[in-house]
């Protein structure tokens, strides 16, 4: 792609958005003892991609992508190297705001200004190719913008309703018509023998994000949630090998908290999932203040993380067009996503995870503006609450300002959930 | 020791284990009568009764044929009784494995599952049914099931000729095929005796060569038509061996749906119903050994829980997959 910003004003290192992540990162490493030593690796990951401006996936093409629909293992498989642009920048969100009406989705603009800004990461300037889903309007409607902004942008549509089968055969036809523009892109065609190899590739992460996830279900919590959440966000931009590696070697350390009968959090703190707008660094002002007040995140359901890794694709035959069918398949009909039409699959998910982990409230973040999330908070909390699980309900951006007012909340919430046990253990 | 037990059969590798038993019950079936082995002639399955000399039992629908064809009177009197107590083991039987029978036991299943072998072998990739084509081809089953009862009962009101008699078997791929493995070529014959046979017999041969055509680029052709098939599925509700789901576990992933052989959408999209065997489903238990989700799926034999999903054992099938493939 001709580079569209020539003018590139500074290095990132000396931006508002490195120092944004300079503070957030020390925050993560600081603000708790004992982190695993394995989470170094992705403490330094992010401090040489967001702090220092460290390019990524030197000579390869990048394909960023708007959404968790994208299947990345037809990117993988055209020889490209995927890269989530979903960002969670508060400064970009204020360039940003000049894209979007007032009151919208500070992911949004997020990452609208990120594309925008004259002195970006070093690999946004790289970009092949954006691949944007169709999902919310916001989203939507952010394709064209950033298309004027000199980026090619790919709008891939994905059926509104996923139960039917017209929207299978839709998407079904979406995902090849996608694999087709991925040739165009790399200039390579998809082969059997490429598909499956990045069908293993992606597969390998998915067991260690299972291993860990399993991990979480200890009663004695051996890994806080902000570290998870920086584990999985990781994998946006991270080579999906070394990723691989490292939350192998994590899962290790884990094993042995386990058996050292090591707890990260405190002995009694309330458990609690978190769903909802995803936590995407460095806006963790959330599942930080979850974890400071006394509070340890065991699982979530959110699109920066356990939406993207947890499931898993088979195939009968290795046949290109049947795991192309097969890889599609899994990435509609499974999604939690709440811009499908209904809400069943997300409260059966969260009522199931509520139950394997052992989780004892949920929090439900929902960014100012984002319509979808809101609508739905309503149904996901009634289902909870009748299963007497409490929800908290946050609704809250990237701006810094809500902070006290969070903290005051998430606090009374976590005393509320300590009050419960203490009732019902007399 | 039990749950080590379960850990293995759950981490087990299914396509290996249900390959060696259809050989086992393929050679019981085929060429059991050469050890004298007779289990019976009320067999739930297409052990076809026309492989005279090989056979180790014989196919039901043969007797039911033949039954059903009984003149009302003959039926009223001790003959009755006969038929009754045939009936009853057919159902015994069945009652063991449910359609179990079709995903590991019945011969020409398994005649299926190796010419799909061999097409994948040759890279050549499936053919699926359109969701609408396959609402209507599921139908078939049923007609031929009522045909099968009411030509032979035509027969024994004295409507039709008795050249018609077991109408289903001169027209199933079973009698023309399966003597074939022991050296029988006798069935690929046109019979000239008299016009009924002639069509019927010519209608046998056809159908033989729509069942090979279909079934190398279709998984399990023939078994969307099957009448024995749609019998099962009648009394599947009692059987011991049961395919649970529970939904509340089950993630929609469609993985499951991926591995069918029969096309069934309600084991990956249905999180309601506990009992989720439906009418085409061969209970080859692919669909379980697919699904990551702990418990999602599961198979019970008398409540006893036998072999069930679990992310390890998922993993582990996966792997290997991968590797071979
Ligand atoms: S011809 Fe078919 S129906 Fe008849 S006995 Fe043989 S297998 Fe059974
Ligand atoms: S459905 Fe298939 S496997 Fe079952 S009896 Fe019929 S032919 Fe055999
Ligand atoms: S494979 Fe398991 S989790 Fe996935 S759709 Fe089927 S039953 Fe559900
Ligand atoms: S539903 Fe499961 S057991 Fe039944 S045919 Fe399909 S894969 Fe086999």
């Amino acid at each position: 792609m001709a580079n569209h910003k020539d003018e590139i004003k500074h290095p990132f290192n000396l931006t508002h958005q490195a120092s944004e992540a300079t503070r957030m990162l020390r925050s993560i490493t600081d603000d708790f003892p004992d982190n695993p030593e394995a989470m170094n690796y992705f403490y330094d990951l992010y401090k040489k991609v967001y702090c220092e401006g460290v390019s990524l996936h030197e000579n390869k093409k990048i394909v960023g992508t708007m959404c968790v629909q994208v299947p990345e293992e037809l990117i993988y498989a055209s020889g490209a190297v995927p890269v989530r642009l979903c960002n969670g920048f508060y400064t970009d969100d204020h360039n940003g705001a000049d894209f979007m009406p007032a009151k919208s989705c500070s992911l949004v603009k997020a990452t609208l200004g990120m594309l925008d800004s004259k002195s970006t990461l070093p690999f946004i300037n790289r970009l092949d190719d954006i691949v944007l889903p169709a999902t919310c309007d916001q989203k939507r409607k952010a394709g064209s913008m950033i298309a004027d902004m000199g980026y090619s942008v790919y709008d891939m549509e994905v059926p509104p309703v996923k139960e039917s089968e017209e929207a299978r055969i839709y998407w079904r036809r979406s995902i090849r018509k996608f694999a087709g523009e991925l040739k165009q892109i790399t200039g390579k065609k998809l082969s059997k023998s490429s598909l499956k190899e990045a069908m293993a590739k992606i597969s390998r992460a998915q067991k260690a994000y299972r291993k860990l996830y399993e991990l979480r279900k200890q009663k004695n919590s051996v890994i806080l949630g902000k570290d998870v959440f920086m584990v999985t966000n990781a994998y946006f931009f991270d080579e999906i090998e070394s990723w691989t590696e490292a939350v192998n070697r994590l899962n290790v350390e884990l094993e042995k908290r386990v058996e050292e009968k090591y707890s990260a959090a405190q002995r009694r703190a309330p458990r609690l999932l978190f769903t909802g707008s995803p936590a995407i660094f460095p806006n963790l002002k959330i599942p930080m203040l979850i974890e400071e007040s006394g509070g340890v995140i065991v699982g979530d359901e959110t699109c920066s993380s356990n939406r993207m890794l947890y499931d898993m694709v088979s195939s009968d035959e290795w046949h290109l067009n049947a795991m192309v069918d097969g890889i599609a398949d899994n990435y509609l009909k499974p999604c939690t996503c709440p811009i499908f039409t209904k809400n069943d699959d997300r409260k059966r998910k969260l009522l199931h995870m509520a139950k394997e982990f052992a989780a004892e409230g949920v929090v439900y973040q929902s960014f100012s503006g984002c319509q979808v999330y809101s609508m739905e908070q309503a149904s996901i909390t009634k289902a909870l609450n009748d299963e007497d699980i409490p929800v908290l309900f946050i609704e809250s951006d990237y701006s810094p300002d809500d902070m006290g007012q969070l903290s005051t909340r998430i606090e009374a919430f976590i005393e509320s959930l300590k009050a419960k046990r203490r009732r019902n253990r007399k | 020791m039990i749950k080590n037990i379960r850990k293995k059969i759950n981490n087990g590798d299914l396509r290996r284990f249900r390959f060696w038993l259809q050989i086992f019950f393929f050679l019981l079936f085929v060429y059991g009568g050469y050890l004298s082995i007779n289990l019976g002639q009320n067999i739930p399955t297409f052990a076809c009764g026309f492989n005279s000399e090989g056979q180790g039992a014989t196919c039901y629908l043969i007797p039911l044929q033949h039954q059903l064809a009984l003149s009302s009177s003959t039926l009223f009197s001790m003959a009755g009784i006969a038929v009754l107590i045939g009936f009853s083991y057919f159902v015994l039987w069945f009652l063991v494995l449910n359609k179990g029978w079709c995903g590991y036991a019945c011969p020409l299943g398994t005649i299926q599952d190796w010419i799909t072998s061999l097409r994948s072998r040759l890279g050549i990739p499936y053919a699926s049914y359109t969701w609408e084509q396959f609402k209507h081809l599921k139908k078939i089953k049923y007609i031929l099931l009522v045909l099968m009862v009411v030509i032979p009962m035509g027969i024994g009101a004295g409507f039709f000729s008795h050249d018609m008699s077991t109408p289903f078997c001169m027209i199933c791929p079973g009698r023309t095929l399966i003597p074939i493995f022991t050296g029988d070529f006798s069935q690929l014959t046109i019979d000239f005796s008299s016009k009924t046979k002639m069509i019927l017999t010519t209608l046998g041969m056809l159908i033989t060569g729509i069942f090979l055509a279909g079934s190398f680029f279709k998984k399990r052709f023939f078994c969307f038509f099957c009448p024995m098939s749609a019998l099962h599925f009648m009394l599947s509700k009692l059987a011991f061996l049961k395919l649970k789901k529970d939904g509340s576990k089950c993630t929609k992933c469609g993985d499951c749906y991926t591995v069918c052989d029969m096309q069934i959408k309600e084991i990956a999209d249905d999180v309601e119903s506990k009992n989720i065997l439906q009418d085409d489903c061969i209970m080859c238990l692919k669909c379980v050994s697919a699904c990551p989700e702990e418990g999602a799926l599961e198979v019970k034999f008398m409540g006893i829980p036998v072999f069930e999903a679990t992310v390890e054992g998922y993993i582990k099938r996966m792997e290997k997959e991968n590797k071979n493939g």
